[in-house]
């Protein structure tokens, strides 16, 4: 190996890791392209005529949702930057979170199992498995360059500005590779890796969003905000992916340098010494499962309480916008159902993650299964039943808890800015309406972990994609009734814009008992699945 | 005498492989029961199915009197169970996890748990992530042999424990015998079930091959010899019994069937013996000499493949 001793074996390490990855690879990557490729037709489609790209230029410039969801509002003259606008902080999404999980996956996940002792033992150098780790992941990121500009181009979107959007997109990913590799040096356990730096890439959207409404310099301490100034085609900036690669560089040269001063296996931070006895909350398969939850459950809780302020805080910037763009009045309501309109997207937004931090949960009881876990424990005088109740009951509760906390910042942050003490509850009350619909993620998730345990994984997190993708594109795009009515939040009342529907409301939460009773009866009838 | 386990003719499959193709398994209250076979010849499968995690495809399962796959959780009460490859929850210390499994079985004593983890060695402090292969099983023995249980499901528990510790756990599982309990004890090596079994089950690939106290098995095994002496020592070779006799510079070494010990030590006594060392038969040499198993076949050839016809099962 030209590199010396300390990378040595890096090129085996790469062909291992891209014939384990041969499928999720190309799945992520046509995921992204798809993505572009859709909203493009879509885009093209409904704003066929500059009539129509007029109107919509001058609704969505004073939607602070939209851009809180979406980025800049800049190109919107044409079609083709209606497109940047829509799709890229999503593309930009899914790419970081493919870095972060073939970063971590290749790293620590890779050291956390034992695999890289054993590799580390034959020729293979200090830093070749982190090299490789990261030369995969830019691989999978510089494949996205070509993947969403061949959708661009696919779909008739002129090749400059597609070939700059994916280029942003490969860059913003990039990023996160080496976030993912610096946070992989500094925790010992892969799952803390993955919280982590998804606790990152929140705060990343999070503060775009702020910066790209406000129009002011906080997206700039974005690394999605930077794969966003590129501006494609409108501006054409290329600068700000300079900006991205040296940044990456620099997270990439402090891995390794981490790396250097640390033990194969441990993190930075030192394991502290547990408890010798366990407390007597760690009784029953419910109190196991509160002790395995608790940490991420109180992640995810702090990052929607969080996330719900933001939105709360951006919902007067709705009025602001509304003020300052006459043209929009032609085509918009009055300002007040424009603020409740904003705040029915974003307590249908909370529901998603509040559903995924559900499936999430579920799955857990899964990954006890297959590393093993669940069998000792099922050894004992605890019924499958009451082992699967106890993780059910969290994600329930939890992802309800989740669920208000988000609602409750929005209302309380509202409550301070109207002077209007009734915002709080009204809001909270407004939440209390998506709790059906997360509830059915939870027991569809349970229902395919008791009857499809090898694939639950996949198609639970296949249920979050379709109902996030229904929700977002449902509006802009032409399909047919069926497609949207497959997920629940299609029967959810937008509240509070919509009257609190109770037979709705009840029809969900029946189908959620459902759902979760044909989980619990595949479980009892079925055999324990490693793997 | 009761059965506390009785298995017979259990048919387990997973796709297309069958891993349980007819075993019989019949462990008596109060026995120390060895259930012994090569990797990957079906133990853990059989007491997955005991436990009721699998649900048996055809044959008869009875533990204490009860169905394990319908009254799974009220049998459970009654044994405790260490698993091949423990696994525990990473960021759980040793003493929460032993805790943990001992109140979901029904509770534990606590001075024994003390006494326990001073035997083994364990520091209960440290989380699961930082624990050897064998500070993970000692967890599982510990929980284990804390409860009160009248059944100890054991598979292959010391196989990653030092030979003071293994010393540690033979000595337990002799107590547990002393106070009348009963032992399923897996393992793929014979001299452990010697030290410890009264009977003996041992299976290929998902079959019951044999099944019996070790007496009654002696004669299927060999002790390997090398004996080095003053004088020749005319008609060894001719001891019934005596198989593979090479000699070389007045060292000779040859397989004694176990029954035919007495006569050759005998026949060595007059010939001025210098050195003599004698090494255990083991599980692969038997499955080897008896059935020519695949999975010992790359342990050599097959020494002195005469003799003893493959015996019929016996439960």
């Amino acid at each position: 190996m030209s590199g010396g001793p300390s990378v040595a074996g890096t090129g085996t390490l790469i062909r291992a890791a891209l014939r384990r990855d041969r499928w999720r690879l190309p799945l992520w990557i046509a995921g992204g392209a798809a993505l572009v490729a859709t909203q493009s037709v879509s885009s093209q489609a409904l704003y066929d005529s500059p009539q129509d790209l007029a109107a919509y230029e001058a609704s969505v410039g004073s939607n602070a949702a939209s851009i809180a969801l979406a980025g800049p509002p800049v190109g919107l003259d044409t079609v083709a930057g209606a497109v940047a606008f829509e799709i890229s902080s999503f593309v930009i999404l899914v790419a970081a979170l493919m870095a972060m999980f073939t970063t971590g996956r290749h790293t620590r996940g890779d050291e956390e199992a034992g695999r890289t002792e054993l590799l580390r033992a034959t020729r293979v150098g200090r830093h070749a498995p982190l090299l490789a780790a990261v030369a995969v992941s830019a691989l999978a990121c510089a494949a996205m360059v070509p993947a969403v500009a061949a959708a661009g181009v696919g779909t008739g979107l002129p090749a400059g500005g597609s070939f700059l959007l994916g280029a942003s997109v490969g860059a913003g990913a990039l990023v996160f590779t080496g976030i993912t590799a610096v946070v992989a040096q500094v925790t010992a356990s892969a799952r803390a890796v993955y919280g982590m730096v998804g606790g990152a890439l929140g705060i990343a959207f999070v503060l775009r969003a702020v910066g790209d409404v406000e129009g002011s310099w906080v997206s700039w301490t974005s690394p999605i905000g930077w794969a966003q100034a590129t501006h494609p085609w409108s501006d054409d900036r290329w600068s700000p992916i300079l900006l991205c690669l040296l940044v990456t560089v620099g997270l990439l040269a402090a891995a390794g340098a981490l790396l250097d001063r640390r033990d194969l296996g441990s993190g930075l931070l030192a394991a502290r010494p547990g408890r010798a006895s366990a407390p007597p909350s760690l009784a029953s398969s419910l109190g196991l499962a509160v002790r395995l939850h608790r940490g991420a459950l109180l992640g995810w809780a702090v990052a929607l309480g969080l996330l719900g302020l933001v939105y709360g805080g951006l919902a007067g910037s709705v009025e602001t916008l509304f003020a300052d763009n006459p043209e929009a009045r032609a085509f918009l309501p009055d300002s007040g159902s424009l603020v409740d309109a904003y705040l029915a997207t974003t307590l249908s937004i909370n529901a998603l993650l509040a559903g995924a931090y559900a499936v999430s949960a579920v799955l857990r009881a899964r990954a006890e299964e297959s590393v093993g876990r669940a069998e000792p424990v099922l050894a004992t005088a605890t019924s499958r039943a009451a082992w699967l109740a106890g993780h059910g009951v969290v994600a329930l509760a939890g992802a309800s808890l989740v669920l208000l906390v988000a609602g409750a910042a929005i209302g309380a942050v509202r409550a301070v800015d109207t002077g209007d003490g009734g915002e709080f509850s009204r809001l909270l009350s407004a939440s209390t309406a998506y709790l059906p619909a997360v509830w059915v993620l939870a027991g569809a998730a349970v229902a395919l972990f008791g009857l499809l345990p090898r694939s639950a994984s996949a198609l639970a997190w296949g249920a979050v994609a379709y109902v996030a993708v229904v929700t977002m594109f449902a509006a802009s795009l032409d399909w047919p009734g069926w497609v949207d009515d497959a997920s629940p939040l299609a029967w959810t009342p937008l509240a509070p814009v919509e009257e609190w529907s109770a037979g709705a409301l009840a029809g969900l939460t029946a189908l959620a008992g459902l759902l979760l009773a044909a989980g619990v009866t595949g479980f009892r009838r079925r055999d324990l699945v490693p793997g | 005498m009761t059965s506390v386990i009785s298995i017979s003719g259990l048919v387990k499959s997973f796709g297309t492989a069958r891993a349980l193709d007819g075993l019989d398994l019949d462990v008596a209250a109060g026995e120390v029961h060895g259930f012994l076979g090569p990797n990957g010849s079906g133990k853990s499968t059989t007491i997955r199915v005991l436990l009721g995690l699998l649900r048996a495809d055809a044959g008869s399962v009875r533990l204490f009197d009860g169905d394990p796959w319908r009254d799974a959780v009220g049998l459970h009460r009654r044994l405790a169970y260490v698993p091949g490859d423990v696994t525990l929850w990473p960021g759980m210390s040793g003493g929460e996890a032993i805790d943990l499994l001992g109140r979901l079985q029904g509770g534990l004593d606590p001075a024994r748990r003390a006494e326990l983890l001073e035997r083994f060695e364990l520091d209960p402090r440290k989380k699961a992530r930082t624990y050897s292969k064998g500070n993970r099983q000692k967890v599982a023995l510990v929980a284990a042999l804390a409860s009160d249980a009248e059944l100890f499901v054991l598979d292959e528990p010391t196989s990653g424990l030092d030979p003071l510790k293994e010393a540690a756990f033979q000595e337990e599982v002799r107590a547990l015998r002393a106070q009348g309990r009963t032992v399923l004890l897996s393992s793929h090596i014979l001299a452990e079930a010697e030290n410890l079994c009264d009977r003996v089950s041992i299976i290929r690939r998902g079959r019951t091959v044999q099944s019996g106290s070790l007496t009654e098995l002696r004669h299927l095994t060999r002790t390997a010899m090398t004996v080095e002496t003053a004088r020749p020592v005319p008609g060894l070779a001719e001891l019934p019994g005596v198989h593979g006799l090479r000699s070389d510079a007045g060292r000779m070494r040859f397989d004694v069937d176990t029954d035919a010990l007495d006569a050759v030590v005998g026949c060595l006594a007059g010939a001025g013996v210098r050195s003599l060392t004698s090494t255990p038969p083991t599980l692969e040499e038997l499955f080897l000499r008896h059935y020519g198993d695949a999975e010992a076949e790359g342990a050599g050839p097959a020494a002195g493949a005469g003799g003893v016809p493959a015996p019929a099962a016996r439960s």
